[in-house]
């Protein structure tokens, strides 16, 4: 018998053979039923009910976008509550459940069915994207319907492959993760939360998959992520073929880590590799022994977790076994960094990010201007301190006020918590991440405030070269301006002794390494996927040779220069 | 009753904004409000129904309003069109 094949863009590696677990787009399960003439207006009323709330939910995201992101968007939410309440749809509701005896959810259901269907008939070319996502309010509104607070969640019983339409971030963490073996999705992409979620949890992630429905009726398949091809109909041979490399990457996903991350290039100079995380259980298999620290713990996914933020207890719980499982190695927690695409992700809203204005609001900034946010945190950090070696590493700083007013707090929150007799450490350092343009200016007057820098490259490219996320960031790492920027942040820290770290993607580059190293980096922070390469072209290094490259990068014109001086060097270091 | 032809000059047609501005401002009035294009006619007032007209730049409608503010109703509504609905 042959295999069939379906191709897919792979958006997380890995090799599984499993059972398949299908469910509908949004696992939407509606209620249907006749009523009968006397329960008309009780059922009318509380559909009613359900489009008044959802418009209340809608005008409470409207007032956050509004507050964070621009009037553009918040003219998104205005259509979306516009579509909640139309009249029209609440008529021929009504005429539904009137005429017809159907339950709310089923008149409901079917009746915003036809309006999709419609709109999906009309969609010219200049029309797609232009339309409003009628699926969310949907969504909503049934939600509120039905009462039944888990529908959204698929119930899996054992470990499966997931297929679906797409999946919500939120509905990826929902999912006990060791029940999720694989995902494939008819719609996704590389850096949407579910594709990130996937690579931190390796879960190998193939979408853009045409014809899911396909695989409803399969048993059990391949989904073979690494050359972005699914495998149906198989039998025992084709398994047994696969046997070997599935059973690799089983060893790799459980222990991720296998060798001892270098600590020193090849003429021993001392160089520190820390690694990038953002969850709990990604952290708990990590050897304390191999390793040395994490840089960059991004506390924020704690939020996309729970979908919402969590309270001091759980966020004290998690610090704190985050600390016991690093032992004394340090771990760099970094405050809540609400972006625009985090809030999105915890309003679990999808709204098309083509745009490429720059966001100024996230980071430290807009903890401040929460402070209950801010507070509950800092005091979670400082009594998960006195656990292990935690430090504390502000987002996104754009002026120095922005850490006299953090320690400040800090010092109010130590003397509540003397107060109160809880433990704390004494002596938890606080960093700055450098990834806006203004810092840049305020760097001499910020280090006597810190303990260390750390040089966020993806957003300091965004500052300094100001294209989007969406375009291939991988060229701007390339930029003189990057470079110079580092340059200075380096001078400032050796002059007055402030340790700096790079993390953020360019370190995760082979080329750009080389480039950091030059200028005189020698600490780096990188995801767990990136780990060991790093730590290869670290362990091979010769500071000597590399350091020579300094002035031929900085006195560079453009980022093709650079990268022809830094892959030039590459070769000749080969052979 | 009053009806008058009304074009829509938008760049990209009568997409979510535009509509999401009209169903807004013809909201306001109390007077029932429609807008028929190619044969079909929808109360403006709902943005579905605008949305699912599909309304292509340079289109000619009829705008037909009908109650008590039937000439404010027109006016408002014609001089959003003409303005581009505010938004280029």
């Amino acid at each position: 018998m042959t295999v069939k094949k379906k191709k897919g863009i792979q958006i997380s590696r890995g090799v599984v053979h499993g059972p398949v677990f299908y469910f509908e787009k949004g696992q939407l399960s509606i209620p249907r039923h006749r009523i009968k003439e006397a329960e008309f207006d009780a059922e009318v009323d509380r559909f009613l009910e359900a489009v008044r709330i959802s418009k209340e939910e809608l005008t409470q995201v409207r007032d956050l976008v509004l507050d964070h992101l621009d009037e553009d968007h918040a003219r998104i939410i205005d259509a979306q509550m516009l579509a909640v309440q139309d009249e029209e749809m609440v008529k021929s509701v009504k005429d539904m459940v009137i005429r017809e005896k159907k339950n709310a959810s089923w008149a409901y259901f079917d009746v915003m069915d036809r309006y999709e269907s419609m709109l999906l008939q009309t969609l010219s070319d200049f029309f797609q994207d232009r339309t409003v996502d009628l699926h969310d309010i949907k969504k909503r509104v049934l939600y509120h319907l039905q009462g039944d607070k888990s529908s959204d969640i698929p119930k899996i019983t054992k470990p499966s492959i997931i297929v679906t339409e797409k999946i919500s971030p939120g509905g990826l963490i929902n999912i006990k993760h060791n029940m999720v073996l694989g995902l494939i999705t008819k719609e996704g992409g590389y850096n949407s939360h579910a594709g990130i979620l996937a690579r931190a949890f390796r879960i190998p992630y193939l979408s853009d998959v045409i014809d899911i429905e396909e695989l409803n009726n399969c048993s059990e398949i391949i989904l073979d992520a690494d050359n972005e091809e699914i495998l149906i109909d198989i039998d025992s041979d084709d398994v047994h073929r696969y046997t070997k490399r599935i059973r690799n990457f089983q060893k790799q996903r459980i222990q991720i880590i296998t060798d001892k991350v270098a600590s020193a290039t090849k003429n021993g100079e001392p160089f520190h590799i820390y690694l990038n995380a953002g969850f709990v259980d990604e952290v708990k298999p990590l050897n304390p022994e191999l390793i040395q620290g994490i840089g960059l713990f991004r506390t924020e996914y704690l939020c996309i977790a729970e979908n919402k933020i969590p309270d001091e207890e759980t966020q004290f719980q998690a610090y704190k076994s985050v600390l016991q499982s690093m032992g004394n190695l340090p771990v760099i927690f970094r405050v809540f960094d609400f972006g625009r695409d985090k809030l999105l992700a915890l309003l679990d809203m999808e709204i098309i990010q083509e745009d490429h204005v720059f966001d100024e609001w996230g980071g430290i900034g807009f903890l401040l201007e929460n402070p209950d946010i801010l507070k509950t945190q800092l005091r979670a950090l400082l009594r998960a301190s006195v656990y292990g070696n935690a430090k504390i590493m502000l987002p996104l700083v754009m002026f120095t006020e922005e850490l006299r007013q953090t320690n400040k707090m800090l010092d109010n929150i130590r003397k509540e918590l003397s107060r109160e007799s809880i433990p704390f450490s004494q002596t938890i350092e606080l960093g700055a991440m450098i990834e806006t343009s203004s810092v840049l200016d305020e760097l001499d007057s910020l280090s006597n405030l810190v303990d260390f820098f750390s040089i966020g490259t993806n957003d300091l490219a965004l500052y300094l070269i100001g294209s989007g996320r969406a375009v291939d960031l991988t060229k701007n790492y390339y930029h003189p301006k990057i470079f110079h920027a580092i340059k200075k942040v380096i001078q400032v820290g050796q002059r007055v002794g402030v340790p700096v770290n790079v993390c953020g993607e360019m370190a995760s580059d082979p080329y750009a390494l080389i480039g950091l190293t030059a200028i005189g980096i020698r600490s780096v922070s990188v995801g767990t996927s990136a780990l060991e390469s790093v730590s290869k072209h670290v362990a091979s290094m010769d500071t000597t040779q590399i350091e020579k490259l300094a002035d031929p990068i900085l006195k560079a014109d453009s980022p093709a220069s650079i990268y022809s001086i830094l892959t030039q060097y590459q070769q000749k270091d080969i052979t | 009753m009053q009806s008058r032809e009304i074009q829509i000059l938008n760049k990209h047609g009568l997409h979510t904004r535009p509509a999401t501005a009209f169903v807004t401002e013809a909201s306001k009035y109390k007077s029932e409000i429609m807008l028929e294009y190619n044969g079909v006619k929808v109360n403006a007032k709902s943005i579905l129904g605008l949305l699912v007209l599909a309304v292509e730049p340079g289109s000619k409608l009829m705008l037909i309003t009908d109650g008590p503010d039937e000439e404010e109703a027109l006016e408002a509504l014609h001089k959003l069109v003409k303005n581009k609905f505010n938004l280029e």
